[in-house]
This record gives structure tokens, sequence and C-alpha cells, in this order.
């Protein structure tokens, strides 16, 4: 009977010994980074990923390897611990790591500005030279600062403009892009008169409508803010522009049901040659080049008089954590970093733009990339400065494809209810 | 060592009941927890915020039609299922040559992930070149290919029934392998009994076969309630719950939230949660599960 008792609560403890081990598994990478002073100093740091995953040649892992051995080489007591993460789990990732308290010491992402808050960055210029900072894109850098102290540091960025297949419109005997509303119809018509399924692709499902719904309300001196700050998500301009939109959804100018079509897909419609114009940038360059398209053109994106003079400009960042108090060796890496050629290494990689001006000078020869670099310095943002952006944003891309179907007045004035209530 | 002696079961007992407590009722006091609770969308915890993120969840414009949409949708799946599952139930309980192919092909949508299944019927169902829409093309059903008549889970009222089909479509093979092992321990001299007293094929499947099944039936369906309530990926992967939120269930919206609000998130979850306990103890009410077969 002993041996019974004895063996079962052993069998009891064992399975709680597992249980327990399986939830601080994730914990034992973390000790050697708080290496006291004298000793060489880890720095953690957790990237993005944006090569097409593990194991391909053009991986973070492999990217940021190469960065990380020369820069060892230069300074031998510090090391860097790279943990590169893919983008879908980068936020909810990290998020994690904070609420364990293992938090990293340099942190590449899509945003910045949620850490503030919470007092967990170093201002930039405690972690890079003024030399390098004074290089950055004034309006870039502008960004990242929030109540007029910076702490996001702008580490890649992309410009959007209108990619025409020219295949297409010498069928159709369009002679050249659009400029304006009206000549984007007229040739949206000559298009459809042409047998193209979608003379204009329109992405305004989840994936990303926020940005081709941006694109638009800029064609008509709109935006989810106006000049003061204020949401002005269902402004007159706006409420026109969706109407146009409308109209031409309506006449069946435009991908179907807009409102549930990812820009993934209607990129890759495009690369098909099933589309006829859509707004891109430099990342769906790869995408046509794999679909095998190769005559298409880039111009700016018309407007309602005329062709835009600013365009959508994403920037992604790069920024440090001071909970392991690392400023020093921070600084060493990210001057390093912007000062060598590694830069310019993701732009030829994964053709995104740089953000200093010494970068665009250096790229300014690649034709395709030229439309691009010459849209950035005037380039317009999302308000994501503002909290109430991270509720903003899925709402938009959940409903707004609503505002091309339904009434364009009403799905704009939910929208603009939702940034304006309290909390 | 008597004391001891008394406490033996729980040794026994014990390993399942720490199992259970952690993974089962830990994250289910979490997640209420949570729903009271204000959180940084980094994961940052601030405070205790009361009845606010239900306040705000109810408030949400679309939640009435969310809610009515995931019973309707509930109801539709698991209705359909059962009726087609006893059909087939009872085809494969007949000897037939290949039987035994047929049943391992019944297999193939249960085994296959159900996310591959809902992404590829959306393959199938895309406008410019779904094999799906190539059918309806070459039967004369729609005009052309890439405009909005070939583009089926675009719109509401044309994306439901598909998305009611592939779930129907993922839950049938359980469905009826159930009913299946049901029908088998049906012992065979009822039937005869049946036969001698002059009893015709559909009185003996009324009055018969079918309150004999009632067990496995009411597994099946409640197994299939709870499962098609929590369904995420087929709508997720198919329309996003989209245009708007026309295609969404609660579990959907449960998901969209997590963006914006975690809190809103989890208190949609209880919501859910809730939810689940009533469909059930409905559903064990009308099949009435504890009853004697009389």
């Amino acid at each position: 009977m002993n041996i019974k008792l004895v063996s079962g609560a052993a069998l009891g403890l064992a399975t709680m010994l597992v249980l327990s081990s399986c939830g601080s598994g994730g914990s034992g990478g973390g000790d050697d980074t708080q290496a006291s002073g004298g000793g060489a100093v880890t720095l953690k740091m957790v990237a993005a990923d944006y090569g097409d995953g593990p194991g391909k040649p053009n991986s973070g892992e492999t990217f940021w390897k190469g960065v990380v051995d020369e820069f060892q080489a230069a300074n031998p007591n510090i090391k860097v611990e790279v943990q590169v993460i893919n983008w879908n789990d980068i936020d909810k990732q990290v998020a994690t790591m904070i609420q364990n308290g293992q938090v990293p010491d340099i942190l590449q992402t899509g945003d910045y500005s949620g850490f503030v808050a919470d007092k967990l960055l170093y201002k930039v210029d405690e972690v890079l030279s003024p030399n390098v900072s004074g290089d950055m894109l004034q309006k870039f850098a502008d960004f990242g600062k929030v109540d007029g102290a910076a702490y996001g540091i702008p580490f890649v960025s992309s410009a959007r403009a209108l990619f025409y297949n020219k295949d297409l419109f010498e069928k159709a005997g369009i002679a050249e892009p659009p400029k304006t509303w009206d000549e984007l119809k007229a040739a949206a018509e000559k298009l459809k008169g042409a047998g193209v399924t979608q003379p204009f692709g329109l992405p305004l499902g989840q994936e990303e409508a926020q940005a081709e719904s941006f694109l638009w309300m800029l064609g008509n001196g709109g935006g989810y803010k106006d000049a003061s700050g204020k949401w002005s998500i269902n402004s007159p301009q706006n409420v026109e522009t969706f109407t146009y939109v409308k109209g031409l959804v309506d006449a069946g100018l435009t991908t179907p049901n807009p409102g549930t079509k990812d820009r993934k897909t209607v990129w890759e419609d495009f690369g098909a040659g099933k589309v006829g114009m859509v707004n891109g940038g430099p990342m769906s360059i790869p995408i046509f080049d794999a679909a095998g398209l190769k005559n298409y053109g880039v111009a700016p994106i018309p407007g309602k008089a005329g062709p835009l003079d600013t365009t959508l400009g994403v920037m992604d960042w790069i920024m440090a954590f001071n909970k392991n108090g690392h400023a020093a060796e921070i600084k060493k890496f990210f001057d390093f970093f912007y000062t060598g050629n590694a830069a310019q290494k993701i732009s030829d990689t994964y053709k995104l733009l740089p953000v200093t001006n010494g970068g665009i000078e250096k790229l300014s020869s690649d034709e395709k990339l030229k439309p691009f670099l010459d849209a950035l310095p005037n380039a317009s943002f999302y308000p994501f400065q503002d909290p109430k952006w991270a509720e903003v944003n899925p709402a938009i891309k959940q409903t707004i494809g609503g505002a091309v179907k339904d009434d364009p007045a009403k799905v704009l004035g939910e929208l603009q209810k939702t940034a304006e209530a309290a909390g | 060592m008597r004391r001891l002696r008394a406490l033996e079961p729980l040794a026994w007992v014990g390993p399942a009941i720490v199992l259970i407590a952690l993974v089962v009722l830990w994250p289910v006091i979490e997640m209420i927890r949570s729903s009271f609770l204000e959180i940084s969308r980094l994961g940052v915890e601030r405070g205790y915020t009361g009845f606010a993120n239900y306040e705000k969840l109810f408030g949400e414009k679309d939640f009435a039609d969310i809610m009515v949409r995931s019973v309707i949708w509930v109801v539709a799946v698991v209705v359909l299922t059962v009726l087609l599952s006893l059909a087939l139930a009872q085809l494969f309980n007949q000897r037939f040559p290949l039987r035994k192919v047929a049943r391992w092909a019944l297999i193939a949508p249960w085994a296959a992930s159900v996310l591959m299944t809902a992404i590829i019927f959306k393959w199938m169902l895309d406008p410019e070149v779904g094999v799906i829409n190539q059918i309806r093309l070459k039967l004369g059903w729609i005009d052309a290919m890439g405009g909005a008549a070939a583009d089926q889970l675009g719109d509401a009222s044309t994306a439901m029934p598909w998305l009611v089909f592939v779930a129907v479509f993922v839950s049938v093979p359980f469905t009826t392998y159930a009913l299946l092992a049901g029908l088998a321990t049906i012992p065979a001299d009822v039937y005869e009994a049946a036969r001698m007293d002059g009893a015709g094929r559909l009185r003996t499947y009324w009055s018969i076969t079918l309150p004999l099944l009632r067990p496995a039936l009411t597994v099946a369906a409640l197994i299939n309630v709870m499962n098609v309530f929590n369904s995420f990926p087929i709508i997720w992967a198919m329309t996003h719950g989209q245009p708007g939120y026309s295609t969404a269930t609660s579990t959907i919206l449960m998901y969209i939230l997590k963006g914006s609000d975690i809190g809103e998130s989890a208190a949609m979850s209880v919501v859910n949660f809730g939810m689940v306990i009533v469909l059930t103890v409905i559903f064990l009410r009308v099949s009435r599960w504890n009853k004697e077969v009389t």
C-alpha cells in the first residue's frame, strides 16, 4: 500500500514539475545580458524579418549576422544577440517579453510610440551621435518625437506611386498614365472596353485598407486629420472622394467588392496582367517580378485636379530600451549601423528606402526606385502618434470598404465617431 | 497511516486535477479578470475599470447583428451537418462493394487542416482564376470571370452560404463516424422483432433506429454546437468577417478587438463563454439527454 501511495505521489509531483518547467522554459537566455561592468556586454536585440523567412537567402537572420559579425570584429567587448521574428508575431511576442520583464536592449519594428507612455525607451540623443541624427530626413526624424522629445529612430521607409501595365494601356489606346480623376476614369473605361476585368485595382480589404483610402483622400486635399490635428475622417472632401470612388466601383471599373480584397491579392492580379492600374510601392516590385510582369510603368498618383505632390510614406523604427542600462554600447552599435553600409544593404536586398539624406543620394541612380525616392521628402504619414490610431486603424481596415458600397457619409461618420470617442 | 490511506485516491486523481486546474480553470479565471482590466496594447496592465469594457462592447454598432448571426450560423451548420450525417451513416452501415474505400475517403476532410481546407475553397472561389468560377462560366451561369458576379465571397448574401457549406464539409466526417458507431451498437434482434411485428422501413427507422441512436446523436450534435460556435479559421481565412462585419461571428469580433483593445476582447470572450454554456443547456433540455429511452 505504501509503495502505491509513494509512487502515486511521485507521479503527481513529476507531473507538476513537468508542467511548471513548461512555463519557465523561455527564460533561459536572459541571464548573461546582465553582465556586470568591466567584462563583455551582451546586447539583446529583437528585429522584424523583411525577407522571405528563415532559411531563405534574404532572411533577417542572414542579414543581421553579417552586420553583427562586422560590428563585433570592431568592438570585441560588445556582443550582440539578434532574435529575428516575423511581422505577424513580433508585436505579440514583444508584448509578452515586456510583460515578463525580459525587455530587449534594442527593438526594430513598425512602431515605437506605444512604448513611450510607459517610459521604457531611451531618448534618441542618449543612444545616437549628433552627426548621425543630423543626416536623417528632417520630416522622418520629426515623426520620431512624442511631445517634443525624440524616442524613435527611423530605420527604413517606403512610399507609394501608381503602377500601370504598359501592354494593357497600349491595347486600350491610352497614351500616358492619368494625372487627374477624370483622366483616370476615362482610362479605366477604355481598359474595360479592351476587356480588362479590373481596370483599377482597389484593395480596400482588411490587409491595408488604411493605405489605399489615405492615398485617395490625399488626392482631394483630405486625410485622417485636418491641418489643426483634429480627426476629420468624415470631412466634406473625404465624403466627396469616396463618392467618386463609389462611382468607379458601381461602373465596374475596379476590383469587384473592394471592401473584401487584400492588397497582396490585387498586386498578384496586377502581376498576372488582370489589372490595368494599381497603387503600389517598392515592395510590390518583387511580387510583379515573380508573377512575370515586365512591361509596367510607375507614375505619380492621380488626384482630383492633378497628380499628388505628396504620397503615403510608411516608416519602420529602431529603438533602445532603458531597462538594462546599456546606453553607451547601444550608441556604438547604432552609430556603426548608420555610418556603415548596412542601411544600403537593406535597400538593395529588400527594396526598402533609406531614411538618411546620404542614403537617398546613393540610391538615386536606380531607375525603378527614383519616383519613390523623389516622393519621400514630401510624404504624408498616418497619424500613428495619436494613441487613438491604434483603435481607429483596425476599424478602418474592417469597415471603410463599406464607403464605396453603401452611403459614404454614413460609413465615414461611424469611423469619425470611433476616433472621437473618449478613452 | 489510515489517514494517509484515505488520501490515496487523491494521489491518483491529483495529476488530473492539477492539469485541469492549470489548463482549464486558470485561463477561465484569467479571462474573466482581464475583462475588467484596462490593458495597453503592449500588454501593460493599467488597473481595474469595472464594467467599462462590457459597456463599450455592447455599445458597438454591429454587436447585436453579430450575436444573432452567430446563433444562426451555429443552428444552420449543426442542423445541416446532422441531417447529412444521419443519411451518410445509414449508407455506410450498408454492405456495398468498396465500402472500406468510401469510409476511408470520408476521413479526408476531417484529417486535413481546417485552415487549409478554407484557403483551398477561397482559391477555388477566386473571381479571376478560381476553378468553381471556371465551371460556372462553362455552364453559362456567369458571363465573365473577374466581375462582381464571379466574386461570391465579396458579398454577405453569397458568402454566408459558402461559409456554411465549408463548415458542414469539415464537420460531417466526425459526425458521421460518431453516428456510425452508434448504429453498430443497435442489436440486430430488435430489428428482427420489429420485422415480426410487421413494421415498415420508415416506421422501423423512426421508432427503433432514431431512439436507440439518441445517445450518439446527442453527443455528436453537442460537440458540433461547441465546435461551430468557436469556429474561427473558416470565416477568417475566407472573408475576415468582411465586407464590414457582415460575415463576422462573435469569435471573429473577439479576434478583431484583440488588435485594438485587449480588455474589450476579453469581455467578448466572456460573453462567448456564457453563450456556449447557454446554448449547451438549451440543447440538452431540448434533447432530454438524461431521460431513459422508453
